[in-house]
Order: structure tokens, then C-alpha cells, then sequence
């Protein structure tokens, strides 16, 4: 009898269990559409007797394809210290609209048209500039209440105060705006510090207003960015009921913008619950949102009939986007079957060339370009072998860079010699006339410049003898004393005196040795991969166990861990497994470019302050003798070179690049120069600049993509045939 | 009984408390600070200031004191469970804060709920099939046992037993998802549809069926062996030769007499199963691209979300405890003789 009750509370059990699963899936789920029982007829279609490659349908639908998750982070993807994530990026392009600036799709900021009605831009005496921006009247929101200034500068007042810190964010936004310190020093009504205007912006009238750029962020080449503004909908961000005035000294919040629940402001809870909003706020950009579905990760975009076009006039065909998240290994399948139409971002040899099986011109089409960025070995420049600029060459030579990009894309990637994309515009521009070291695979070139490095030594202290065993089978350098006792400005004093080999595996340590008073350090590096990685596995097979590099009289030495560890060495961050010296030399990873946006001043600098922006921590000699100085007189690029008696070092080329260049012939000048410092210093090796694939359903036309511009940007130029 | 149930739960409270401090230790010694990964996102806001280098500092120093990993490992302990105070509040579990993901940007607790939700969906139609099927299986291959039929449903078990659920499902998704065009690939819900009520479970069972066949194709080999082993040990007791001779049906002597006895160890592993329910399946969520546990959970291991990984290791092991309290409890309704406190 009791057996039987055990069954029948399992059996219960099970029943309820089942109930509970199936009903609380929906709790996540967000729509702006009702959800009834009836279905649309182009959903009905794909009902699950259905098989859509055998019945295709024509329906002004287009389905995106992700192999990142949708989050839900689609109001403002990258919140605070956050990475966004790309699916939302996409969403959250798809939904906005009207910024005063939009990536074209080389990459550059251009201003917005549709949007911005004129723009002046003024250098002022006291070295500030101003953009004054006149809006087009018209625009509006989905639901079609009005666009005005006050959505423009709702963001950049609001993020400029403490409220902002206290949901999350940085406070910074408008610093680059005269009067940010005294603004965001405000705390409401009451607050002893700071004023409650922000003079640096001024709105001038519903649709006309002007931001003051401070003279510490100019003249700054890419200062037209800082008018780049988003409009978003009052509330969402600047707290309900919350209004912007402008009495004439400049604009401000009204006081309920800083009303405190204890010590917690009111509108930063608001701000942080509204970042997941789906319908209480409208939108601005080609698509709203009108469902989102957190349990299968699915987002439903309608076109929003009030949007005037993106910064080229354009409005999006498609009625509907349909963006789902898909799995990497299957998505293929999926495109065949039709439960994709759009597969972007195919990259690899052995998945670009099964998408391009798919392709066929008639069912399946594609588009292609090459990735903006590359993968790449980065040295630390500071201590150790690749101190010495004549390491680092002898590596890229020993590296058959063609071979590996060959093996790693399976030939659907190129070989770059320098930190660019070919899709750049200064690229394009000085491409002729640029002088670049070639480094292709030349193991005698490596031996040339190593000799030439003062790598001719064996651990005696005698000439090297390629073929020596043991200790001596790698090359050593005679050091200076300010070399042996490299590290010195961070501290540490153990220095090149005591560097060595690690992860010996055959028993071989190599370390500095101590002759007669004088330091001779072997060419062994301490490497340091990432696992799993490709790229980790092939620099081992075709560098660090190569015969051509111990011929050349180098060893490197390999250490794999995870990508954490791999940051906590490069960062020298102890919290993340940075064993407090300096040990490797060598890391294999990866960089990139979301836009155009070339700036690389602050990365070079020898400041123990800004160390930590130098990844490379490489201090350039020529900026030693000629440092640039900020609030020095900004020198033209042929100046600034006679100056320096034409040796400009890789930080002053990368400060005048953006700080005193005017014009884009100016930019071009200091840019190649400093490509072509930094080709000769190679504090990376580039390996390999893949291309990207996206692949999509032939009922699709127009879908043209590149490096800065993906499908969420091209599919408003896209339609479906016959719409 | 109750003084032995509440006597368990005292233990269960103490081991909850023992197993708790080692998983926080544990990764508290993993060498990640996540206050530094928060800071660096705010390295770009400052670019360009003059003050950008404190200024990152102030708001690393802030973020170590709000996350409390400028504190030693014991005061974070303390904190997380809400016994300490952490940046001046107490705000842990007892205060109801489970933790924060940083990967998902929102509480534990909101992002556990969905998957959480979807992978009991799942089970509960995986388990009750996998039961449904093996038992009854392993019953008839104890009673036909070394007939032809025991002998092809033996090799099947092996075969199954042994192929890894990967593969099982690979060969699946070829077979039923692309060959034949049955299922889909991958994939929760028919793209951009908006179904509800019946038409929402409808196309929910649909997208779920083939990867409940994998899951429970996969569980049918072990579980049918284990019955069978047990229905086979019990069918050759002295008490069935009683009961075959005192001439009752084959039917009676095999369910009431033979499976009573073979019932422990099928308890074991039937609540087991049960308690399985809670937890995802890392590898065919991947490949099928359900939102589960399973996938939740390696993805917060691989982004060091580890506040997500405590909590659900927190709550597997309230599940295991409370399973294994349930298990024995169990064993005695089914046999009187263990029966733990009369």
C-alpha cells in the first residue's frame, strides 16, 4: 500500500513539476505587440509540419542570425564598465536613429543630415571651440511625439553627475565640455560644491544648441566627435519628469533630477531599470522593438514608420527583422533550412569554406571583406630579449607569416605589416608613397640584424658558434648598465641581471651570466599563449620549435595558461595572476577597430602614470631626446622633424597625429610617419588579417557589408525581392 | 521520524555552511580581481582627461571597496552570505542579494530564473520518458533474460551505454534534423513567432523533441542495465521460488514480489534522476542551442562570472542534500527493514 502511495507522489510529483516548467516561461518575455491566440499568416507558415526550404515564402521578413547571445541590454549596450555585447550593439543600432554624427560605411563620423539641419564649428580665443548645431524640425520619435534639443543633451547633462556614478556609469560624459568640473561636482539643490548650470552646453532654443569644448580636449583632430550626440526619449535616462532649462549661462537639470531616497538618488535606480526597457519609451531609430523573447533569446524589430532615413537620406525596406541568436557549429544548417536568412561574420578556413559551398548565386549569395584588425604576437618591450628592437625583427623574419596566415585562414586572410586596416582612408591615402621595412621570411635577415643588435656572443663571453650545445646553443648580448638594470621605473629591481629561461622543459636554463663585472643576457624569451587557441598551437609548431630559429642561436620558451593570466602578465596586475616580476616577453592575441577613429596618443608614454596604457611598455629613444610637450606650441609635421633632427619617436608621432594636425592631408602626414615608426620597431608582429564572410538567403538584395558597416547598418539598404 | 528528519537537517544546515566556505575559498584563490576588469571598462571615459590616471584609480580604489575585494577572504565570505558587512552593509544572501553577474549585467537570481525554467522543461519530459521506457525494459529483459530478444536489447544498451550523448546527438541533428528534415537544427522557438497557450507549447514540444530523444536515447542504456541487474538478482530470491510454488500468476509474482524487492536501488537512482532535472546539460544545451542551465553554467566558469557559479553550486548542493534525505526516507516506505526511525 505504501509502495503505491510512494508512486503515486512520484507520478503526482512529475505532473506538477511539468505544469510549473511550461507556465512560468513567459515572465521574461517582453512585447509591445498583444499576445493573443491568432497568429500572422507569415508565422503560420513556418508552423512546425512545415519544412521552409521546401515551401519558401516571400514575406518582407528578413531573419538575422547571431552566434552571440542576445542579452537584453538594448537601450545602452556598453553601460558603465560593461562589455557590450554584440548582438545588443545590433539591436540597439536597429533602434536608434537621428544622432547628430553616424558611421559611414568607410568607418568615419559624418554628420547626419536627415537629422542635423546646419552645424558651425568656431575655434575660440581662449582655445575652446564651439559646435553649434541647428536640428531639423519634423523629427519624431516612434510614437510620434517630438524630437528637440532637450533629447539631444538629455545623455551628456545627465552623465556628467554624480547621479550617473551612482547608477553605474562613469560621470564623465560631457568632460570634455567647459564647466564639466564645477557641473558634476553638483548634488542638487542645497549642494555646497559645484553650480547647477553646465555653460560648456547651451540650448539655444527648441531645436538649436551648442557645446563648448574645453581647451585641455583641444585643438584635438577628432574634436567634431564630441558633438555626437544621440537623442533619446526624456525620462529614460534623465529620470521621469525630469526637464532641461537654459536661462542663458548654460543648461540644467531641473531639482528632481538629484531627489534622494536616503542616500541613494532616485533617477539612478531609474536609469539602471530603464536600460531594459522595451516599450515604455519609445524609439528613434529604422526599427522599434515589439517583442523580445528572454527565455529563446529572440528579438522581433518592426519597421518604425516615423524614421526619416540615417545620415544618407536611407529608410529601411524591410518590414521586419527577425534577430535570433544561432549556434556556430550548425548555422549553416540553419540558413539551408531557412530558419536564418543572414549569417554574418564567417571567418576560419574550414567554416568559410563550407558557407561558401552553400553559396550559389541562386539561393545563397555572400559578401565579403577583410576584418578590420588582425591577430598578432605583442612583445613587452622593457626587460628581457625583446627589449632590443633587433629581436623583434628577428622574429617577424623567422615567422613565415604567408605560411601561417595560409594555415590559420586557410587562405581566406592576408598578411599586414603594420597597425592599419586596409579599409582606413589614410591607408588608402599615403599607401604609394609609405616606406615599410618587408619583413618576409628570411632567416639570414634575422641573423643580419641580430649580429648587428650585438648578439655575437656564446654564456663565455666569446664569439657565438652556430651548433653549440646546451647553454651556449643561443646567442648572448653584452648589456649596458642602464640595460642590465632595465625595469627600474617600475620599481622592481630585479631587472635583466637575473633573467631567465622558464618552462625548461629539457632541463636548459638560460640566464643572464655575470662576466667580469659585465651582463650578457641569452636570446631566450618566455612566451606566453593563451589555451585553446589555433594561434597558440601553430606559433608553436612553425616558431617556438622551428629548426630555422635554433639555427639563428634563439630559443623561446612556452607557457600556456588562460586569456586572464595572458592580461595579468601584459597588465602586471597581481589580482590577475601576475606573479609580481616580469617573466615573459612574448604573447600571442588579437586587436581591432570599430570605426575609423585612429587615435593612439597616451599609449606610449614613459610616465609611470600612463604605463599601464602602454600594453608594449615600449619607451621609443628618439622620444627620450625630443619628448612631445601638450602645452607646447603644436609644430607642423616638417617642423616638428627638423626639430628633432629627423628622428620624431613613436609617442610625439602619435600625440601629432590627433593634437596637431588640422587637416586630413596634415593627419595623413603624421599618420604614416608613425606607421612607419612603428613598422621599424615592431613592438607587434601582425599575423594575420582575416576575411569575414556574410552569407544570406537570395531573396535579399542590396546587402552590402564591410569592416565598419554590418548587417544592422547595411540591412536598411537591403530589401526583399519584389518589395 | 521527525526527530531524525530535523536531526538531518541539522547536519544538512552544517554541511551547507562547511561546503559553502570551500567553494568561496576556492574561488577566491583563482587570481581575478573583479574589480579591475570593471575599473578597465571606464578607461575609455577618461581618455583625454588630464587627471585620467587617478582618476582610474579613484574608481578602481571604489569598485575594490563596493565589490569588497580589497577585504581578505573571510570577510568576503562573511559578506556574501550577508554575516558581514561589505562597503558598510550587510547585503548578502540572508538580505536576500544573491550575487550580481557581471556578464549579464543584471542580479543572479534574474538570470538564473529563465534557463533555470527551460531546462526543468526539458528534463521533466526527458525523465518521465526515460523512465517510462527503462523500466519496463529492464523488467521484461530480467524476465526473458538470455532470450534472443534480452540478447538484441543488450547489445543495443552497450552500444548506447558507451557512445558519448555528443555524438548521440550529432548523428541526430544529420539523420532527423538535415536528412530528413523533421526537426529543426537548433533553435527554442519557430523564429518570430507569436504563438501563445496551446500553439506556444506546441511549437515549444517541437523544438524540443529532438533534443529530448537525444537526452533520453542517451539515459536508455544504463538505467534498462540497471534494472535488469536488480529485477534479475530479485527474480532468483528463495521468496519468488515461494510464491511461483504457492501458484500465483507470473504477472503478481514479477510486479508485486519481485520488483518490491529490486526497488532500492531503483530508488537511488529514479530520485536521482528527479533531482537531475535541475541540471542543464552542457553539451547538448550547446549544440542544440537551448538556454539552460547546462550552458549558463560553463559560460559563467569560462567569464569568471563567479558569483552565478556560487550560487547555482549553492544550490546543488541544497538539491543533493535534500535529494539525499528524500532517498532515504524512501527506502524505508519501500522496505520496512531500513526503515530509518519508527
Amino acid at each position: 500500500m505504501k509502495k503505491k502511495a510512494l508512486s503515486l507522489v512520484l507520478a503526482l510529483s512529475m505532473v506538477v513539476m511539468s505544469l510549473a516548467a511550461c507556465g512560468g516561461s513567459g515572465e521574461e518575455t517582453g512585447s509591445t505587440t498583444p499576445s493573443t491566440e491568432s497568429v500572422p499568416a507569415s508565422v503560420q507558415e513556418e508552423t512546425p509540419s512545415t519544412t521552409p526550404d521546401e515551401t519558401p515564402t516571400l514575406e518582407n521578413r528578413v531573419i538575422l542570425g547571431n552566434i552571440t547571445e542576445l542579452g537584453g541590454n538594448f537601450r545602452y549596450p556598453s553601460w558603465g564598465g560593461n562589455t557590450a555585447g554584440a548582438a545588443d550593439i545590433d539591436i540597439n543600432n536597429l533602434t536608434t536613429g537621428y544622432s547628430t554624427m553616424e558611421t559611414n560605411q568607410g568607418g568615419a563620423y559624418v554628420w547626419n543630415e536627415t537629422a542635423v539641419k546646419s552645424h558651425t564649428e568656431t575655434e575660440n580665443e581662449d582655445g575652446t571651440y564651439t559646435v553649434h548645431i541647428e536640428l531639423n524640425e519634423g523629427l519624431t520619435f516612434s510614437d510620434g511625439s517630438p524630437i528637440t534639443a532637450q533629447n539631444y543633451l538629455a545623455t551628456p547633462l545627465a552623465f556628467s553627475t554624480e547621479v550617473a556614478v551612482g547608477a553605474g556609469l562613469s560621470g564623465m560624459g560631457g568632460q570634455s565640455f567647459v564647466g564639466f568640473d564645477d557641473f558634476h561636482a553638483y548634488t542638487g539643490p542645497g549642494s555646497e560644491a559645484g553650480t547647477k548650470t553646465f555653460s560648456g552646453i547651451r540650448m539655444l532654443d527648441d531645436y538649436t544648441f551648442e557645446v563648448t569644448i574645453s581647451s585641455d580636449f583641444y585643438p584635438y583632430y577628432y574634436a567634431y566627435t564630441y558633438a555626437a550626440f544621440s537623442p533619446y526619449p526624456m525620462g529614460l535616462f534623465s529620470g521621469e519628469g525630469v526637464t532641461i532649462q537654459d536661462d542663458g549661462e548654460g543648461c540644467y537639470l531641473s531639482d528632481n533630477f538629484y531627489e534622494k531616497n536616503g542616500e541613494d538618488y532616485v533617477v539612478a535606480q531609474q536609469m539602471t531599470d530603464n536600460r531594459y526597457d522595451i516599450s515604455k519609451y519609445p524609439y528613434s531609430g529604422p526599427y522599434v522593438i515589439s517583442e523580445w523573447d528572454a527565455s529563446t533569446k529572440q528579438a522581433v524589430l518592426t519597421r518604425n514608420p516615423e524614421y526619416k532615413g540615417n545620415f544618407e537620406g536611407q529608410k529601411p525596406s524591410i518590414e521586419t527583422i527577425v534577430y535570433v541568436w544561432i549556434i556556430e557549429e550548425t548555422q549553416l544548417d540553419q540558413l539551408k533550412r531557412g530558419a536564418v536568412d543572414v549569417l554574418s561574420g564567417i571567418t576560419g578556413g574550414d567554416l568559410t569554406k563550407a558557407a561558401l559551398e552553400v553559396v550559389d548565386g541562386t539561393n545563397f549569395n555572400e559578401v565579403h571583406y577583410q576584418r578590420a584588425g588582425y591577430g598578432k604576437i605583442q612583445f613587452d618591450c622593457d626587460f628581457g630579449p625583446t627589449m632590443f628592437t633587433e629581436v623583434r625583427q628577428a622574429i617577424a623574419y623567422l615567422l613565415d607569416r604567408t605560411a601561417f596566415c595560409q594555415a590559420f585562414t586557410g587562405g581566406y586572410g592576408v598578411v599586414v605589416d603594420g597597425p592599419y586596416s586596409p579599409d582606413f582612408d589614410m591607408w588608402r591615402a599615403v599607401q604609394d608613397d609609405i616606406e615599410l621595412i618587408d619583413y618576409s621570411y628570411s632567416p639570414a635577415n634575422a641573423v643580419k640584424v641580430l649580429e648587428e643588435g650585438g648578439w655575437i656572443y656564446n654564456s663565455k663571453g666569446e664569439p657565438f658558434v652556430a651548433g653549440a650545445s646546451g647553454v651556449d646553443s643561443v646567442r648572448y648580448k653584452k648589456l649596458t648598465e642602464e640595460e642590465a638594470n632595465a625595469l627600474d621605473i617600475y620599481g622592481n629591481d630585479a631587472g635583466n641581471k637575473n633573467y631567465a629561461s622558464v618552462a625548461n622543459t629539457d632541463g636548459i636554463e638560460y640566464k643572464t651570466v655575470e662576466i667580469n663585472g659585465e651582463y650578457y643576457m641569452p636570446l631566450a624569451i618566455n612566451w606566453f599563449g593563451s589555451q585553446p587557441n589555433t594561434v597558440t598551437d601553430l606559433l608553436s609548431t612553425t616558431l617556438a620549435n622551428s629548426s630555422d630559429l635554433a639555427e639563428t642561436g634563439m630559443v623561446i620558451r612556452s607557457t600556456t595558461g588562460d586569456f586572464t593570466t595572458l592580461t595579468g602578465n601584459i597588465h602586471r596586475d597581481s589580482t590577475m595572476g601576475y606573479l609580481g616580476t616580469p617573466v615573459y616577453g612574448m604573447y600571442n592575441l588579437a586587436t581591432g577597430w570599430n570605426s575609423a577613429i585612429y587615435d593612439y596618443s597616451w599609449n606610449w608614454m614613459s610616465d609611470p602614470d600612463w604605463a599601464d596604457n602602454s600594453v608594449n611598455k615600449l619607451i621609443d629613444p628618439y622620444d627620450t631626446v625630443f619628448p612631445y610637450d601638450m602645452s607646447a606650441e603644436k609644430l607642423s609635421y616638417e617642423d616638428a622633424l627638423a626639430a628633432a633632427d629627423g628622428k620624431l619617436g613613436i609617442d610625439y608621432l602619435s600625440f601629432g597625429m590627433v593634437y596637431n594636425a588640422k587637416t586630413a592631408d596634415e593627419y595623413n602626414q603624421w599618420w604614416m610617419a608613425y606607421i612607419e615608426r612603428w613598422n621599424q620597431l615592431m613592438p607587434d608582429i601582425p599575423l594575420y588579417s582575416n576575411y569575414y564572410y556574410d552569407v544570406y538567403n537570395a531573396k535579399i538584395e542590396n546587402f552590402e557589408t564591410s569592416p565598419f558597416f554590418g548587417p544592422a547598418s547595411a540591412i536598411l539598404y537591403a530589401n526583399v525581392k519584389g518589395f | 521520524m521527525g526527530k531524525y528528519v530535523l536531526k538531518r537537517l541539522g547536519y544538512m544546515l552544517i554541511v551547507m555552511v562547511i561546503l559553502s566556505l570551500l567553494m568561496f575559498l576556492v574561488y577566491t584563490m583563482i587570481p581575478y580581481d573583479r574589480a579591475v576588469t570593471e575599473a578597465e571598462g571606464f578607461k575609455a571615459a577618461y581618455k583625454g582627461n588630464p587627471n585620467a590616471a587617478a582618476l582610474y584609480e579613484e574608481k578602481l580604489t571604489q569598485l575594490r571597496r563596493e565589490l569588497g575585494t580589497d577585504q581578505n577572504v573571510f570577510v568576503r565570505y562573511l559578506g556574501w552570505i550577508g554575516l558581514g558587512k561589505i562597503n558598510g552593509k550587510y547585503n548578502g544572501i540572508f538580505q536576500g542579494n544573491f550575487g550580481y553577474s557581471y556578464t549579464y549585467d543584471r542580479p543572479v537570481i534574474d538570470v538564473l530564473k529563465t534557463p533555470m525554467v527551460n531546462t526543468i522543461f526539458i528534463n521533466i519530459f526527458a525523465t518521465i520518458l526515460g523512465l517510462g521506457i527503462t523500466i519496463p525494459l529492464g523488467i521484461f529483459c530480467a524476465v526473458k533474460r538470455g532470450s534472443k530478444r534480452d540478447t538484441v536489447i543488450q547489445i543495443g544498451t552497450i552500444i548506447g551505454y558507451s557512445i558519448p550523448s555528443f555524438i548521440i546527438a550529432i548523428i541526430f541533428i544529420w539523420f532527423f534534423a538535415i536528412i530528413l528534415k523533421w526537426f529543426p537544427v537548433s533553435g527554442m522557438k519557430t523564429p518570430g513567432s507569436n504563438y501563445t497557450g496551446w500553439a506556444e507549447l506546441k511549437d515549444r514540444l517541437y523544438y524540443m523533441l529532438l533534443p529530448l530523444i537525444v537526452m533520453t536515447f542517451s539515459s536508455l542504456g544504463g538505467m534498462t542495465r540497471y534494472v535488469r541487474a536488480s529485477m534479475t538478482e530479485a527474480l532468483s530470491l528463495d521468496c519468488i521460488r515461494t510464491a511461483r510454488a504457492k501458484g500465483l500468476r507470473e504477472r503478481v509474482v514479477v510486479y508485486s514480489h519481485a520488483f518490491r524487492n529490486a526497488l532500492i536501488p531503483i530508488i537511488t537512482l529514479v530520485i536521482g534522476w528527479f533531482l537531475g532535472i535541475f541540471s542543464g546539460s552542457v553539451v547538448l544545451e550547446n549544440i542544440f542551442g537551448l538556454n539552460g542551465v547546462g550552458r549558463l553554467y560553463i559560460n559563467a566558469l569560462n567569464d569568471k562570472d563567479f558569483e552565478v557559479v556560487l550560487l547555482l553550486q549553492m544550490f546543488y548542493v541544497a538539491i543533493g542534500l535534500i535529494g539525499n534525505l528524500v532517498i532515504d526516507i524512501a527506502y524505508g516506505f519501500a522496505d520496512p527493514r531500513v526503515r530509518v526511525n519508527k
